[in-house]
């Protein structure tokens, strides 16, 4: 059995810190069960269950530091695991960068577990994916689609006295189906922690509808446009934005917050008024981990308040060095939205181009967060309010600060990839060439 | 106190010349920003039929449509040309066989004869004339592939008038490249608008 209670984890760790005989030692111990199937040409192609339990043990002489895991937990093999990760640490340099482990913290109640999650088996798998193959079949569809879930625990305890449980669970889902000719394409992906919120059939009605919608597509110039960017759309540019928010970087001068001299932009406007992005461990929609990695406690946080950067994370090592308290990155990010559905962000639409998603993103230039990469999926020309006709895709050329700067107008922001992302109005969306894939 | 500077838009009657509306004053913010040459803060449209044109040193004409000069245009763009006047010509296609490039190159042949645009060497004072661009003219986002072509023009066209270029021709879409909010500006690793800026200044200077 791979999951643990807090009281099972708590005894287990306790033994094998027993056996600890460097200056610090930290446990970590990981228990997972989870499973996936995959569907391609309408037909199911792989699925699997996988459960598994690892501990991991980082000991510490000084500055030195030596990680081992293992799998098996008797006596023999957590002295075992603790004895190797002595021996890798006795030979490992001194690390430059040495912050001493943490002690005793206090942490939120935890809310990302859901027993509907931890109860999936492979027949709810199969009726999952049965129903999205079901839909594109009786819509002339080809499906190709994956679905993933997970449930498990992370503990953590170390020879200052610290304790961390944390228990979560996760579903993901996504689906791209095709025309029979080839010629159109539509695709969705929804993810959740409780799998009772999702409705494979459901999501899968806005891949067919896409497809459909996208077939023989038009060639219209490359140029400036206004978009309306589904929060599948807008989330990767945002998460690399917000990835790369970390202070050290920025107080390096080798990031989008960097000012020359080593000053930051910190508390300055950056983005319109309406952009404010706020993280929240215990936020019901996406509920993550109350603990980072390091042992440090995820809070309620306010990145961007207004447009004004209010905060930046810090690695420990960084915030020590600038004598700072230093929050850890979040485990995922909520953009403040507004009322509108998607619907009524198109009727708003004088003329406009609806993005259903991009793919195939890299940086142009890291300092300025410009990005390129492809449309996909289902992109439409929009008239007087009203979803005209598909066009062919695009390659963009766009920074996510501009984009931030451009804002028209905002929608009610949906789960994507963990985060909460509304869908956006942007003007000025700079489409530099077109691109002949579906 | 010398006469302030105006950009000067052409509009012709047989295509779209209101392009690119927010171009005019990114690139007067540029001058203001990197010269001491005084401006006047609104672009000025004026009728290529209109004689109010040779009050004026520059013009920009730009479109993605038909260029078929009327006699009256016609006669005014080769007299505003011949007598020392400046006009930069974009293509808002950035499609060298578009409509624009095709009818606009066929005015040119109309009114200054066959021959009549060059390829501008990357030599040219144009390119040295405030900031340098020793590679010629800066390359935009527009270029590669915008209609599946995969041409980049690396070079511009000009027709000479006694050795100063009269009209200034280029098919790389300036015009989209320096058309956002002026206050974007300053998120760009580099101010995109500084070729904008040499074009402005050999208009005024050469």
């Amino acid at each position: 059995m791979a999951i643990l209670s807090k009281d099972q984890a708590q005894a287990l760790l306790k033994k094998a810190l027993s056996y600890s005989k460097a200056d610090e030692c930290e446990v970590n111990l990981n228990g997972y069960k989870g499973g996936n199937i995959r569907y391609a040409r309408s037909t199911v192609s792989t699925s699997g269950e996988e459960e598994n339990m690892s501990l991991s043990v980082e000991s510490r002489f000084g500055k030195r530091s030596g990680v081992a895991t293992i799998n098996e937990f008797d006596d023999a093999s957590l002295e075992k695991v603790v004895r190797r990760a002595e021996e890798v640490a006795r030979i490992a340099p001194e690390s430059p960068e040495y912050v001493p482990m943490l002690g005793p913290q206090t942490y939120l109640p935890s809310n990302a577990w859901f027993k509907s999650t931890a109860d999936i088996n492979p027949e709810y798998r199969a009726e999952a994916a049965r129903k999205s193959m079901a839909l594109a079949d009786s819509k002339k569809l080809t499906s190709a689609g994956f679905w993933e879930d997970r449930s498990g625990f992370s503990a953590k305890m170390n020879s200052k006295g610290l304790f961390a449980y944390n228990q979560s669970s996760n579903v993901d889902f996504s689906v791209t189906m095709r025309t029979e000719d080839g010629t159109g394409s539509g695709y969705v992906t929804r993810d959740v922690s409780d799998v009772s919120k999702l409705d494979t059939a459901a999501a899968s009605a806005i891949a067919a509808q896409k497809a459909i919608g996208s077939m023989n597509a038009k060639a219209i110039e490359p140029g400036k446009y206004t978009v309306i960017l589904e929060p599948t759309a807008a989330v990767d540019l945002l998460q690399n934005m917000f990835g790369n928010m970390d202070a050290r970087s920025a107080e390096e001068g080798r990031s989008f917050l960097s000012k020359t001299g080593g000053a930051t932009k910190l508390g300055e406007k950056m983005f319109d008024s309406r952009v404010t992005i706020t993280s929240d461990p215990t936020n019901p929609e996406i509920p993550t981990s109350t603990w980072a990695g390091d042992g440090r406690p995820h809070e309620k946080v306010t990145w961007i308040d207004k447009g004004v950067i209010k905060q930046m994370p810090y690695s420990r090592f960084w915030a020590q060095k600038k004598g700072v308290k230093g929050l850890p990155m979040p485990g995922g990010f909520i953009m403040a939205g507004g009322t509108q559905s998607l619907e009524d962000l198109i009727k708003g639409t004088q003329k406009g181009i609806l993005v259903t998603r991009l793919w195939y993103i890299r940086a142009v230039d890291p300092q300025t967060l410009l990005y390129t990469g492809l449309t996909r999926d289902g992109t439409f020309y929009i008239e007087n309010g009203k979803i005209k006709h598909p066009v062919k895709n695009f390659r963009f050329n766009e920074s996510p600060v501009i984009m931030l700067n451009n804002l028209e107008a905002l929608g009610k922001p949906q789960r994507i990839g963990g985060n909460l992302v509304p869908p956006m109005k942007i003007r000025d969306f700079t489409f530099t060439s077109l691109s002949d894939a579906v | 106190m010398p006469t302030p500077f105006t950009f000067v838009r052409l509009q012709y009657r047989s295509g779209n010349w209101d392009t690119d509306q927010r171009m005019p004053s990114n690139l007067l913010n540029s001058l203001v920003e990197y010269t001491t040459v005084p401006v006047v803060e609104q672009e000025k449209v004026i009728s290529l039929e209109s004689a109010e044109l040779f009050r004026y040193p520059f013009c920009y004409l730009s479109g993605h449509k038909l260029v078929q000069f009327n006699a009256k245009e016609k006669a005014n763009f080769v007299k505003y040309v011949q007598n020392g006047g400046f006009v930069f010509v974009d293509d808002c296609n950035h499609d060298i066989d578009g409509l624009f490039a095709r009818s606009f190159e066929e005015q040119m042949r109309v009114c200054f004869g066959p021959k009549a645009l060059k390829k501008l060497p990357n030599t040219h004072p144009l390119y040295k004339s405030f900031f340098k661009f020793e590679e010629g003219p800066p390359t935009t986002s527009f270029e590669l592939n915008g209609w599946g072509d995969d041409l980049v023009h690396d070079y511009l066209k000009a027709y000479e008038v006694n050795g100063r270029i009269g009209v200034l021709y280029s098919n790389k879409d300036y015009g989209c490249e320096w058309d956002y909010d002026f206050r974007n500006k300053r998120w760009l690793a580099e101010d995109n608008t500084k070729f904008g800026v040499n074009i402005l200044m050999y208009a005024l200077t050469s």
